[in-house]
């Protein structure tokens, strides 16, 4: 046992290639855990009655990739027995019901890894530094995340 | 665009913009000369006067600098030379 431990790891990566959630899942897997938890996030074919055509992502990629290690420091303060956490976003274009974002957590017993998992995709919503734009047919808006505290604040 | 702002004794930083922000400035990255001591709001108003219809989006942006978020008002912030400024307007991730 000594000799491998699965020290526990983070894998943060922003990406413009297709997302893989065996990829992300096979990270986060390790033979000290019961549960691996994941949250795919897909990209929608219609908004208010809009057809949307596709998505475009963009972030402060380094930034982001600062504040994702926040929310895996916050989560293994949380849940001490969270073993590895896995955090891939999409960038760049995104075609209807590709994942845009895939996060996994492993930890001995599920109830952890299935509250990390919500606590990741609800903090990175509120503090990532990440922008999606939806292309409809003839128009496009920037969309806005309701977790994110100074979004439509009319003050 | 990318030259100073025309402030004496001013601090040259890295402003970048973003999203709805790098579409009203028309560009995504400069550098401008602002004060080195400066609170956030002011910077803001600096920017705008660069940037005029950046005055759209006033209740809707916070900054990042050195990539820690900053809201507009009163702090003050003290600027060295090379510093990253971000404009962030409301975010949209996952």
């Amino acid at each position: 046992m000594e000799e491998n431990e699965d020290v526990p790891k983070d894998f943060i990566k922003l990406k413009s290639e297709k997302l893989s959630v065996d990829e992300v899942s096979e990270l986060v897997v390790s033979p000290y855990c019961g549960a691996v938890s994941l949250f795919i996030g897909t990209t929608r074919n219609n908004f208010e009655g809009k057809k949307v055509i596709h998505l475009e992502y963009e972030a402060y990629t380094s930034m982001a990739e600062t504040e994702i290690k926040k929310i895996c420091r916050d989560v293994r303060q949380k849940w001490p027995s969270v073993k590895h956490i896995a955090v891939h976003h999409r960038l760049g274009v995104v075609p209807i019901t590709e994942a845009s974002v895939i996060i996994a957590v492993s930890s001995p017993h599920r109830a952890e890894s299935l509250e990390a998992v919500m606590y990741c995709i609800n903090t990175l919503k509120a503090s990532v530094p990440i922008w999606k734009k939806e292309i409809y047919e003839d128009e496009y808006s920037w969309k806005e995340n309701k977790e994110c505290f100074w979004a439509n604040s009319e003050k | 665009m990318g030259s100073g702002s025309g402030l004496g004794g001013g601090r040259r930083v890295s402003v970048l913009y973003f999203a709805r922000s790098a579409e009203l400035a028309g560009l995504r990255c400069e550098t401008l000369s602002v004060p080195r001591e400066i609170t956030s709001l002011q910077l803001w108003e600096e920017i705008v006067k660069v940037h005029p219809r950046l005055a759209l989006i006033r209740d809707q942006v916070v900054f990042a600098v050195r990539q820690e978020y900053v809201l507009l008002g009163d702090q003050l912030l003290v600027l060295q030379p090379g510093d990253e400024v971000a404009i962030i307007p409301p975010i949209s991730g996952g």
